[in-house]
């Protein structure tokens, strides 16, 4: 400790310290002088003696200076500043270093960011630690989110209690209306308990967050919303008196009280809200009568915050042992214990640590984001190797100075320190331009996950977390490009400098041998990475061209939501098979139909098992078939293909036999040997007051990819929407219409203004299908991007490095090539010469990298579509690309060797 | 021959000990530095010479180790020099350091007097 502080105090006053040093060093030297007076030496005898007995002044400074440990750190420093004045008189290095590292530093800072904000941050919350989320071990091992609904909610709140607070809120983003009517404004709703803001410890920037008596099922009390901060600065632009404000959410008018922070985007990393609401309005805002009621939907995601004392285990048993109370407490009032509350028994409550939030982004993207991570690894050792070259190049190029330095004294230790500091330096520089370059390149990837549908929100700024990271790997960094150097270059001999060039040779060797290791390394791991890229590049080709089974390019989708529409189970079909006709008869539309679902919407689905008589005989996890609703013209209008029998038709109305048009995919698992049309499918699973379950098939069509572009056709059967009469409140159905030619958005216009002036009350969005079919390969094309990306970058580092050795190779044998060429050599032997070793350093890297690709491969199987991990044409065109490249960089070199004139590469440098 | 280090070849002395002696020599009054050299030749009859170049470091180090303190004193000469004297915890640390050497010492000349019958 008093080191500690008698070294500050020196760095501090160092001057003073030197002057009262040399002041006692004198005096030192005085009475020397003065004892040897006294001894009778004359004047200046005594001087000389007293000097040459003292030795050097400075040497005994220098000597007492270094007792102290801030000695090392002005060292350092000066270090520091040497190689600052080095690169600045070596501007092309230094350039060309900073960039490659920056770049390599860069990527992987940016996809480090993307990775903090959706797997590693915290919640922005209050004691996150405590936080857990309610789920079931069904839930768990299936990995989707649990919901519950608020029956279970109210008891669990009930409870509260037990624990420190509980929360809960919408587990799916409610798509939310703000207009009055017609084309929809969206916004991304959350329905929140009444404690959500307090318990979580979020302050409001102005207004309050909800009261208990705001979340009371149904009331009117419960119109009320906090907007989040970015909706606030968008939608009414900042303004201070924004609190007592009225807004229209699904055409209920609710009042603002209140605005979240601007730090907080929801209780899911990926995913922001707009407006929160107590989940008490829900009954009214999504005019879903039986919303809260104990058959009301589940979609509460409930959060729990554990007691300082409680842990998880003890949390969780408790759960369980109430767990039957909880369910019977949660039951309609009129109904008795069954068979559902069973089965909702034998799946235990479970609890799992939230700290970092819940999401459904880092479910989907996780397995692939650190993928990339670890493909921008390897594209940052790449970048190593090649400053690791351009520093041995730089090394023995001042291998003069380094002798005569050695000769005159300087401690190889300190020698390594230097260069270290100078890689140090170097990767610093690096780092701050890779932060720079990282702010920018987390905002466009974070972007790149966004679709039409989803919009996607993550916090990538940066935190202490991403500082560390980029300074942990500058670091990491400089050492492994700067150790080897810096050590090759403490070994050179004193006497070097004096020796001349031919002896100087050998030394070259070796060099030539550490740089050709560090090519061929590179080379192999470029080749690994080329070998990703072109697995994840053909993987995404193989998606895009999935036979979609319908025209995407014509049809423009309309989203209708008929809540308010005054549309029930009768009159639907009526209404909207006037409404298509309305819509046909808009000028440059072809065709218009609508359906339960559209291809590839994400939305739900409807699905039954059914049963053909006489069919085989199907264990019951088989006989599950999508059922799709669907009025006249549909399949005209996606140009599904009719394989045989017909399609609906206007004449499968409500009391015509019920019929339904089957796929191809289900042909082929229901009926495989029998003829489908006018076969019988049984519906196992009716719906109640449905007419029959008996359906004749009546037509066989393709098959039409309905949900994901990578499951293989699912049996799929489609019924006239006019047959379907069951009185499930469904109030989202698809209009979907078909372009004339061009692009359907064009249309977009025209179809809004037709319905609006079809029924006021329909709230609607409309998009191209092509944004919904791209949506579902978004993940593929952005890992295929991204790899492609670092594959062109990996090709480029290495071809520079292959340059690099070839031009290096050729200076050194300079000599050599000039005597042969003086010889008689012919062109093409002289340039055989310079490039043989490059190439076969080149061929040993792409072997080594070969059989390092074939074995990691491998554990990309689960990212890729439609290629085996060891695909021969990825393997054959990675090295064709990478020995190209090669050549082309090892062209350049060998050409200026051949060029030399004998005479001039004689003579001594 | 004059080694900057921390050994004076000369007299082979090592760091260790040659604090050990400095502060014996402080232990009888406080002293300028020359005069510490001086009295480490007399007392030792011309055996230890220890030059600048080791002297200086040690006192530096000494310092740092709050063993001895300085001050800027008038020499018997009028002159300004730099006076060292022990702390309380040089004086601690010269007499622990004494023990120990005593029980090394003995040790040595016991193991250098033996006999073969003894080992």
């Amino acid at each position: 400790m008093r080191r500690l502080l008698a070294g500050l105090r020196a760095l501090v006053g160092r001057r003073e310290l030197d002057r009262d040093l040399d002041d006692e060093l004198r005096g030192y030297l005085d009475s020397l002088i003065e004892q040897h007076l006294r001894e009778g030496m004359p004047p200046e005898d005594a001087v000389k003696a007293a000097r040459s007995t003292i030795g050097s002044l400075e040497a005994i400074k220098d000597a007492v200076r270094d007792v102290g440990w801030e000695s090392r750190l002005e060292s350092i420093w000066q270090d520091v500043r040497h190689a600052v004045r080095g690169l600045r008189r070596a501007p092309g290095f230094a350039a060309v270093a900073v960039l490659t590292l920056a770049l390599g530093i860069g990527v992987n800072t940016a996809l480090f960011s993307v990775v903090n904000g959706l797997l590693l941050r915290a919640l922005p919350v209050r004691a996150p630690q405590q936080l857990v989320m309610l789920s079931t071990r069904h839930s768990i091992d299936e990995g989707y989110p649990a919901g519950w609904n608020y029956a279970i909610w109210d008891q669990i709140r009930h409870r509260e209690d037990n624990f420190d607070g509980a929360v809960a809120w919408t587990v799916f983003t409610q798509r939310l209306d703000l207009a009055q009517g017609g084309e929809r404004q969206p916004a991304d709703g959350l329905f929140v308990s009444s404690n959500f803001f307090s318990e979580l410890g979020i302050p409001l920037l102005t207004g309050r967050g909800f009261t208990a008596a705001e979340d009371a099922l149904g009331s009117a009390d419960s119109r009320v919303a906090v907007l989040s901060y970015g909706f606030w600065q968008r939608h009414f632009g900042g303004t201070a008196d924004v609190v007592g404000k009225a807004l229209s959410v699904n055409r209920t008018p609710v009042t603002i009280i209140g605005v979240a922070p601007p730090g907080f985007l929801g209780p899911e990393v990926g995913r922001s809200f707009d407006v929160a609401i107590p989940i008490g309005a829900a009954p009214l805002v999504l005019n879903e009568p039986g919303w809260g009621g104990p058959a009301g939907r589940s979609y509460l995601a409930v959060m729990l915050r554990l007691r300082a004392d409680q842990s998880m285990e003890s949390a969780s048993t408790m759960l369980r042992g109430t767990q039957r109370q909880i369910i019977e407490a949660a039951m309609p009032p009129n109904e008795t214990w069954g068979e559902v509350q069973d089965q909702m028994l034998k799946d235990p409550f479970s609890l799992t640590p939230a700290s970092a939030g819940t999401s459904e982004l880092r479910r989907q993207y996780s397995r692939s984001l650190v993928t990339v991570l670890l493909i921008a690894a390897l594209v940052l050792l790449i970048a190593c190797a090649n400053v690791a070259n351009l520093m041995l190049a730089r090394s023995t190029a001042a291998r003069h100075e380094l002798s005569v330095r050695l000769a005159l004294g300087a401690p190889r230790r300190r020698l390594v320190q230097q260069l270290l500091i100078e890689s140090l330096v170097l990767s610093g520089l690096g780092a701050i331009a890779g932060l720079l370059f990282a702010g920018w390149a987390s905002g466009v990837l974070v972007g790149q996950f966004s679709t039409w549908f989803n919009r996607v929100a993550l916090d990538v700024s940066v935190d202490w977390r991403v500082l560390a990271f980029t300074a942990a790997v500058s670091v990491a960094t400089a050492l492994l490009f700067g150790t080897m150097p810096a050590i090759r270059a403490s070994r050179t001999a004193p006497g070097n400098a004096l020796k001349d060039f031919m002896s100087d040779l050998r030394s070259h060797g070796r060099v030539l041998h550490l740089k050709g290791g560090l090519v061929a390394a590179q080379v192999g791991l470029s080749i690994v990475l080329l070998v990703a890229a072109g697995l994840f590049i053909r993987s995404f080709d193989r998606l895009a061209s999935v036979p979609l089974g319908f025209e995407s390019e014509r049809v423009l989708v309309v989203d209708i939501d008929t809540s308010r529409a005054g549309v029930n189970a009768q009159n639907r079909a009526a209404f909207f098979e006037s409404l298509a006709s309305a819509v046909r008869a808009i000028p440059g539309v072809t065709n218009a139909a609508v359906s339960l679902n559209t291809p590839v919407n994400r939305g739900v689905i409807a699905v039954s098992n059914f049963r053909v008589p006489g069919g085989p005989e199907l264990p019951p996890a088989e006989r599950r078939a999508i059922v799709n609703l669907v009025t006249p013209g549909w399949f005209e209008t996606y140009g599904i293909v009719v394989r045989s029998g017909r399609v609906i038709e206007t004449r499968d109305s409500a009391g015509a036999q019920a019929v339904v048009v089957a796929n191809e995919a289900f042909v082929r698992k229901f009926l495989p040997d029998r003829e489908a049309v006018g076969a019988v499918v049984v519906n196992e699973m009716p719906g109640p007051g449905q007419r029959s379950s008996s359906l004749t098939i009546v037509g066989v069509v393709g098959n039409a990819v309905e949900q994901s572009l990578r499951d293989d056709a699912v049996p799929t059967l489609y019924q006239p929407l006019s047959q379907f009469v069951v009185p499930v409140p469904i109030v989202d159905f698809g209009l979907s219409v078909q372009a004339e030619l061009g692009s359907p958005a064009l249309l977009a216009r025209n179809i809004a203004s037709a319905l609006t002036s079809f029924d006021r009350n329909l709230a609607f969005s409309l998009h191209p299908l092509a944004d919904q079919v791209s949506a579902a390969r978004q993940q593929e094309r952005l890992v295929a991007w991204l790899s492609g990306f670092f594959g062109v970058l990996a090709l480029l580092l290495a071809g520079l490095g292959l340059h690099g050795v070839t031009s290096y190779t050729v200076e050194r044998q300079r000599i050599e090539i000039g005597i042969r060429m003086a010889l008689g050599a012919q062109r093409h032997d002289v340039v055989a010469l310079a490039v043989r070793q490059t190439i076969m350093m080149t061929m040993c890297g792409v072997a080594a990298g070969l059989v390092a690709a074939a074995v990691l491969t491998r554990y990309l199987q689960a990212l890729l579509f439609g290629i085996t991990p060891l695909d021969p044409a990825t393997f054959i065109a990675a090295p064709a690309l990478l020995i190209a490249v090669a050549l082309l960089a090892c062209y350049l070199p060998a050409r200026r060797a051949t060029s030399l004139d004998p005479m001039i590469a004689l003579r001594c440098e | 021959m004059r080694n900057i280090n921390g050994s004076d070849k000369a007299s082979g002395l090592v760091q260790g000990t040659l604090d050990m002696l400095i502060l014996k020599t402080l232990a009888l009054e406080p002293m300028h530095g020359y005069g510490i050299g001086v009295r480490l030749d007399q007392i030792s009859k011309g055996v230890f010479q220890v030059n600048a170049g080791s002297l200086f470091p040690a006192f530096r180090r000494l310092e740092r180790d709050g063993l001895i303190k300085a001050e800027w004193r008038a020499t018997e000469n009028n002159r300004r020099a730099k006076y060292y004297a022990l702390t309380p915890q040089g004086r601690a640390r010269l007499a622990r350091a004494a023990k120990d050497w005593e029980t090394q010492t003995a040790a040595i000349s016991r193991i250098m007097r033996a006999s073969l019958g003894e080992i």
